[in-house]
């Protein structure tokens, strides 16, 4: 087995793939964040949310983006606000900075529309990709990646737990939501990886800055989707299972891409605490 | 005037469209990255993606399958590929059939064993229908074939002055010719409801606007939060607007002086022609999603502060309120109704300007947004489990 390395980061933490991360503060500047990822060459996050929050609702929003532009795999950040969101993407950015995070900030109004917006963000991830480029991944310990599992109330959560810790892997149990929406809390507390563990009539979805780790069941959709799986049942005890995916889970921490990865899945389902006004 | 001919394209199921777009619809999230991967580098063929997980108990699968239904069954497109994820989905690619009659495919995750086949089973499917799609002519379109949606988006203190009351002179002579617009943001009616509904054509739909108005404003108690920020935004306060009642009066300008036929709910159709406004929060593009499956095959947004939103069926006409900020943005915004105020041109001008560019814009005359690619969309939800603390 393959030792591992990662990116250690300002903060201690080891990223185990090393994003810039193109980060939309609300669903109207999207489409420019996007077109810069996608000409840089980095990860952009498509949401539509970030404006017409209230309460309770805003605070999370806002949490969401900044937990998930903190997490060990961004190396550094490019938020592109429109400029007039209920989100703020300035407070947010300097929310960002606050940790610690390398950052910069783009505003599609600031700029002066789209077109310059984009040739304003291409030049930022052209800065910080130089300087994530330079970085030498160094040898970890296991300890220093956690493993988020994504739904804590199936059988396998407990013996895969144990499998992973006895890798040296940390692990993290979302708390009271399942699937896609936990894996933006699973990222926003620091787990490097996700392995994802869904229900029988769902198939399996990516996550934009995290590799997640699918695993497939004896059930018949999730036959019908094995390309999407990363690791099958295939009739094996849970323990059994457990220990395959721990395996699977190092050689993804390691570097090898996931299904979810190979297809360029990066869906961001935010768990919402209140209608949008 | 001579009033100008509008042209379109005839759908099966008896909309009229403006464009005529192939549509890749996801049915859920799982099935996003193979939309995408569908669409991409397919001219004709746009896909979308959204936030559905699509649990079959979520309080929302109603209206949610309501949206994604009328949104794929716009007249504006001209075929669906719906990729699914199991055979179950398959019940929206019949439900969007029956809604817009336009031919809709189907393209299954679970009998493709995941993404990498649907996506090689896929691509020859929507390509079929793009050359299908091509073959279909624009002809003579009636006026009542012109639906057109009024929004307004990152609106300022000059709102209520410029861009939209000349957007109201355009959609009163649009609703003459008979053609159908619709009001919508609810939240941003607060306080004009009284002013809509002493124009509606009779006594129950006057009741259902002052209903929907106070129906929100109870749903924004019952939160218990205290709605300034998100209404008047940080945007519109900067620029100038107080509150949400003069962000009301301004918004409701947008429609003109033409009676108002009807109130209708998120995503729903319209009847006859005319004047509607369509109960949808003030959100951009939850409200422009609404819009569009409800039946507008156009949008007409202004901005003041600048936005560069586009709907990936639908045009969206864009018009600022002032000139600073149409030069700044430049590329992003068709109109400027700023020059109302330098004296270049009067209210009843920037009507015609505007009247003029939404025929064109109906005719096949591409829009910034469609120039630069916007495709936005939204899943609009409105059941949360949680009682907020602020």
């Amino acid at each position: 087995m393959s030792a591992l390395t990662g990116l250690v980061r300002h903060d201690g933490r080891a990223g185990i793939r090393n994003h810039v991360l193109v980060l939309p503060s609300v669903v109207c500047s999207t489409h420019a964040a996007s077109e810069i990822a996608s000409a840089a060459g980095a990860v952009a996050i498509t949401h539509q949310h970030g404006c017409l929050h209230v309460g309770d609702d805003l605070r999370h929003t806002e949490q969401a983006f900044l937990g998930t532009a903190t997490n060990p795999n961004v190396g550094a950040v490019v938020v592109v606000s429109l400029g007039c969101e209920t989100l703020n993407g300035k407070l947010l950015a300097d929310r960002i900075a606050q940790t610690g995070q390398t950052i910069e900030l783009i505003g599609v109004q600031h700029s002066g529309g789209t077109a310059r917006a984009i040739q304003d963000g291409l030049a930022a991830c052209a800065r910080l990709s130089a300087a994530l480029d330079a970085l030498t991944p160094e040898p970890i310990d296991p300890s220093a990646v956690t493993v988020g599992i994504d739904d804590a109330s199936d059988a396998l959560a407990g013996p895969l737990r144990e499998a992973l810790e006895a890798r040296g892997l940390r692990v993290a149990l979302a708390d009271d939501v399942t699937g896609p929406e936990a894996h933006v809390e699973l990222a926003c507390q620091g787990s490097q990886l996700i392995v994802s563990l869904p229900g029988e009539f769902e198939g399996p979805t990516g996550f934009p800055v995290c590799p997640v780790v699918a695993v497939g069941r004896d059930v018949d959709l999730h036959r019908a989707l094995a390309d999407d799986f990363d690791v099958h049942e295939e009739a094996a005890s849970h323990g059994e299972l457990a220990q395959r995916v721990a395996d699977r889970v190092l050689t993804a921490a390691a570097g090898e891409p996931t299904a979810s990865e190979r297809r360029g899945a990066r869906d961001f389902v935010l768990r919402r605490l209140a209608v949008t006004m | 005037m001579t009033v100008p001919a509008l042209t379109g394209y005839r759908r099966p199921g008896g909309g009229w469209g403006v464009r005529n777009h192939v549509l890749v619809l996801p049915s859920r999230s799982a099935a996003n990255a193979a939309a995408e991967s569908i669409a991409e580098g397919l001219g004709g063929a746009v896909a979308v993606t959204h936030e559905w997980v699509g649990h079959p108990d979520d309080p929302d699968t109603e209206l949610v399958t309501r949206t994604l239904v009328g949104f794929a069954s716009n007249p504006n497109v001209a075929a669906v590929l719906l990729v699914a994820v199991t055979g179950e989905d398959r019940a929206l690619a019949e439900r969007i059939a029956a809604a817009g009659g336009m031919p809709v495919r189907v393209v299954t995750m679970a009998d493709h064993g995941g993404t990498p086949g649907t996506v090689e089973a896929g691509r020859p499917v929507a390509a079929g229908l793009v050359a299908d799609a091509s073959g279909l002519e624009r002809e003579p379109m009636p006026w009542s074939g012109l639906a057109v949606g009024l929004e307004c988006g990152g609106s300022d203190a000059l709102s209520g002055i410029t861009a939209n009351p000349a957007l109201g002179l355009a959609s009163d002579w649009l609703v003459a010719q008979g053609a159908t617009t619709m009001l919508s943001e609810v939240p941003e009616l607060v306080g004009a409801e009284e002013i809509l509904a002493a124009r509606a054509i009779d006594a129950q739909v006057a009741r259902r606007m002052v209903q929907v108005v106070h129906d929100f404003e109870r749903s924004v108690e019952a939160l218990g939060v205290d709605i300034r920020g998100a209404q008047p935004t940080p945007g519109n306060i900067e620029g100038g607007l107080t509150t949400i009642e003069e962000k009301s009066l301004g918004a409701a300008k947008k429609a003109g002086n033409a009676p108002l036929t009807g109130v209708i709910g998120f995503a729903e159709a319209p009847g006859d022609p005319g004047l509607y406004v369509m109960d949808t929060p003030g959100h951009d593009i939850e409200q422009m999603v609404g819009l569009v499956a409800g039946g507008c095959n156009v949008i007409a947004f202004t901005t003041g502060r600048g936005t560069p939103t586009g709907s990936p069926i639908a045009p969206c006409l864009k018009i600022s309120t002032n000139t600073a900020i149409f030069e700044r943005m430049a590329g992003d915004i068709d109109l400027d109704a700023g020059r109302i105020l330098d004296g270049t041109h009067t209210l009843a001008s920037m009507g015609e300007q505007i009247r003029d560019a939404i025929v064109a814009t109906a005719n096949g005359a591409l829009t910034a947004s469609e120039r630069r690619g916007n495709h936005e969309f939204a899943i609009r939800r409105t059941h949360y489990p949680e009682r907020l603390v602020t």
